[in-house]
């Protein structure tokens, strides 16, 4: 176990290193310079450039630049080159606005997509199933944009409650109870956004699971025993399709600095997806690559602990 | 399998009961008939490829028979089905249908041309994307799964390097340093293969060079890793906003950030069936390795994958809507559907058919492929076969 945990972690820091590499590459051997960026702009002169290029160290070869770059990075010390912040604590800020999104979001997603799930899978071919079949299929084809239109217009000509932003302007001033609600009502969209998608695949998969387990012979013979449907199905089937489930805990993690680009787009929310969007019109390096070196970091960790968790609820499995 | 929709097939006198003669496809298409979504999906997967075709020769060429970028400034944001005022328009303005079917948009374009025209685009976007991820799926899977015990030596590295080097100088239009490379590489090359054909091994000062270094197997999979690490569609929009805006460039960047899964797929396949007797019984033949891996390993594969491409197409298409509805996608004389659509948003209260439109018909064709797909995934898997 412990052999297995060392050798994996020492396995994905090998990857993360080659990550490391390729992001910098593909950004640094794209064309076109940060220092390039406003060629029109007639306070950009030649010795402007030739200044900018040796502050943010472009004028060196690629591999110090590189090395340069993961030093600052490891001691905190990486800056963005639009408004030299530190890069750390901006993601950190932005972080804080996209956490609610995403907790609210992930909930949804798992509490919607196993009852919808498992409910198709012991009706199997019956009217529910298919109709939660065709809305998931519905649901994932539909573009995200779109669908998010689609829910503008009917909440705000419907509802009549402003769902742009974080909260709405001015709101500070007004009560408490207030406040809240305003928050509340913000944050519902997106997050009903961000979980359609998740809800349409997972709980396809949950019948999926469910189906195969109920094909398997104990549950036969659970049922031949003479328990109730009830029993056979929570008891006996439901805790072994669980499993894999466990495992994808460890999946959700990198959604953590993911963070929808569109979505937040579309509702100006000031989270993680946005910034990298911005960064990216910018042309801002230390900012793109440090999200992409975070995203590798989480994406490792959790297919690290998706393995461990299995292995500790599957006792099947040995290493 | 149901029989009972089946005849039943007799030879000879009759005597002689034997199994029904169905050739796979046979089997498939009618486990596809009874699948009424998946049916639906190819129906209308076929319909929007006459469309896009019959899209791309009336709105192509120099001159079109339907012009999609005819602008009409007086005549903006009129709803679908509207007549033009034949008052204010030139001759040569006049929509060539005498009606806007599905209005126009905030220049006075026809959105029914502009959506034929943008029909094609997506098409070949999601195909060529699909074909490139594929293709590169395939092939590094297959190596994967076939060869992926064999080792990479250092000389396999040497060799490479030199190619690469060669392609560097050539690049640099330093012809002769590539000249000389290239004639020193060719002349190891062809060495070493006269070594192989007597059986030697490497003289031993040069021994060093056969040392083993990675398993094809290990080195393909880590890159598959390493590439699983992106956030795509992140990835993607990075590399479009750093590369020149272009049609191709997004499909070969798609392409080229979605052949992970195949791979991976590929790859299982082949090492199951590399296992098989016929596999053996192929290698005792003395059948070469391609057309084993051709012909007998990958007709048996290539179901499942076909599968995963017609997903792969829908979510192609998605990107790219995406791509364009964050300004990162095709660039403007060519309309696609998701430009058509963000252009849209501006006017979403006042003209919504520019959102609708686009946005329905993208929604029913991507729908189209994921029924499609996952309907022959469900017809192709044995375990439900059986049931049905």
């Amino acid at each position: 176990m412990l052999a297995f945990f060392g050798r994996s972690v020492i396995q994905k820091i090998v990857t993360l290193f080659f990550v490391s590499v390729v992001s910098f590459l593909i950004i640094h051997l794209a064309p076109g310079e940060p220092s390039q960026i406003d060629p029109l702009n007639p306070k950009f002169t030649p010795e402007m450039v030739e200044r900018m290029r040796k502050e943010f160290n472009l004028d060196k070869p690629l591999h110090i630049q590189y090395l340069l770059f993961y030093r600052n990075l490891f001691n905190g010390r990486i800056v963005s080159w639009r408004d030299n912040l530190p890069v750390l604590g901006k993601i950190w800020e932005r972080f804080l606005n996209s956490l609610p999104l995403f907790i609210v979001g992930t909930l949804l997603t798992w509490t919607i997509s196993f009852p919808v799930g498992i409910r198709s899978a012991i009706q199997r071919d019956g009217i529910y199933d298919k109709s939660t079949t065709f809305l998931s299929y519905l649901l994932i084809s539909i573009p995200g944009f779109f669908f998010a239109y689609i829910l503008i217009i009917f909440v705000v000509t419907k509802l009549h409650v402003p769902v742009i932003g974080m909260e709405t302007f001015g709101v500070t001033a007004s009560s408490p109870l207030v406040r809240i609600m305003d928050r509340t009502w913000h944050l519902v969209l997106p997050s009903i956004l961000g979980a359609t998608g998740g809800v349409a695949v997972l709980s396809r998969y949950v019948r999926g699971q469910m189906l195969e387990i109920i094909g398997q012979d104990y549950v036969r013979t659970a049922r031949a025993k003479g328990l109730s449907s009830e029993t056979v199905y929570y008891k006996h089937a439901l805790r072994n399709a669980l499993l894999p489930f466990v495992t994808m805990f460890g999946l959700i993690l990198p959604g953590l600095i993911g963070g929808s680009v569109i979505i937040e787009s579309i509702f100006s929310w000031p989270g993680m997806g946005r910034m990298a969007y911005e960064a990216i019109l910018g042309r801002d390096y230390p900012v793109i690559l440090t999200i992409n070196f975070l995203t590798a970091v989480l994406v490792l960790a959790g297919t690290l602990v998706s393995d461990l968790l299995y292995m500790v609820v599957d006792p099947r499995i040995k290493i | 399998m149901s029989t009972e929709s089946k005849p039943m097939h007799f030879i000879g006198a009759g005597e002689t009961f034997m199994p029904p003669s169905y050739s796979p496809w046979a089997q498939t298409w009618h486990l596809l008939l009874k699948n009424r979504m998946a049916l639906a999906g190819l129906l209308i997967f076929l319909i929007f490829f006459i469309v896009a075709i019959i899209g791309l020769i009336v709105t192509g060429g120099v001159d079109p028979i339907l012009d999609p970028a005819r602008v009409r400034l007086q005549e903006k944001l009129r709803p679908p089905l509207s007549l033009p005022k034949t008052d204010t328009l030139r001759k040569e303005e006049l929509p060539a249908l005498g009606i806007y079917l599905l209005g126009t948009d905030d220049l006075g374009r026809d959105v029914f041309v502009r959506m034929l025209q943008g029909a094609w685009v997506s098409l070949t976007v999601g195909f060529v994307a699909v074909g490139i991820a594929v293709g590169i799926g395939i092939l590094l899977g297959g190596l994967s799964g076939y060869y992926g015990r064999l080792s990479i030596r250092l000389y396999h590295i040497l060799f490479w390097s030199l190619v690469v080097t060669v392609a560097g100088f050539t690049f640099h239009q330093r012809f002769w340093a590539a000249a000389l490379l290239l004639t020193v590489t060719i002349t190891a090359v062809a060495w070493k293969r006269r070594l192989d054909s007597r059986l030697l091994p490497l003289p031993g000062p040069l021994r060093w060079l056969a040392m083993p270094t990675l398993q094809v197997d290990t080195l393909i999979m880590r890159a598959v890793d390493i590439m699983l690490c992106f956030p795509s569609f992140f990835l993607i929009l990075t590399v479009v906003a750093l590369l020149p805006p272009s049609i191709y460039n997004i499909m070969v960047i798609i392409g080229l950030t979605s052949w992970m899964g195949t791979t991976r797929f590929v790859r299982a396949e082949f090492l199951s069936l590399r296992e098989l007797d016929f596999v053996a019984a192929a290698r005792a033949l003395g059948i070469s390795d391609a057309r084993i891996i051709f012909r007998h390993i990958m007709p048996n594969a290539i179901a499942p994958v076909l599968v995963s491409a017609t997903l792969g197409i829908a979510s192609a298409m998605l990107t790219e809507a995406g791509l364009s509805f964050l300004g990162f996608g095709v660039p403007p004389p060519h309309a696609t559907w998701g430009n058509i659509l963000s252009d849209g948003k501006a006017y979403i209260f006042d003209a919504p058919w520019l959102t609708f439109i686009p946005g329905v018909v993208i929604l029913i064709v991507v729908l189209a492929f994921n029924l499609f797909g996952e309907g022959m995934r469900d017809i192709f898997n044995p375990k439900l076969r059986e049931r049905n």
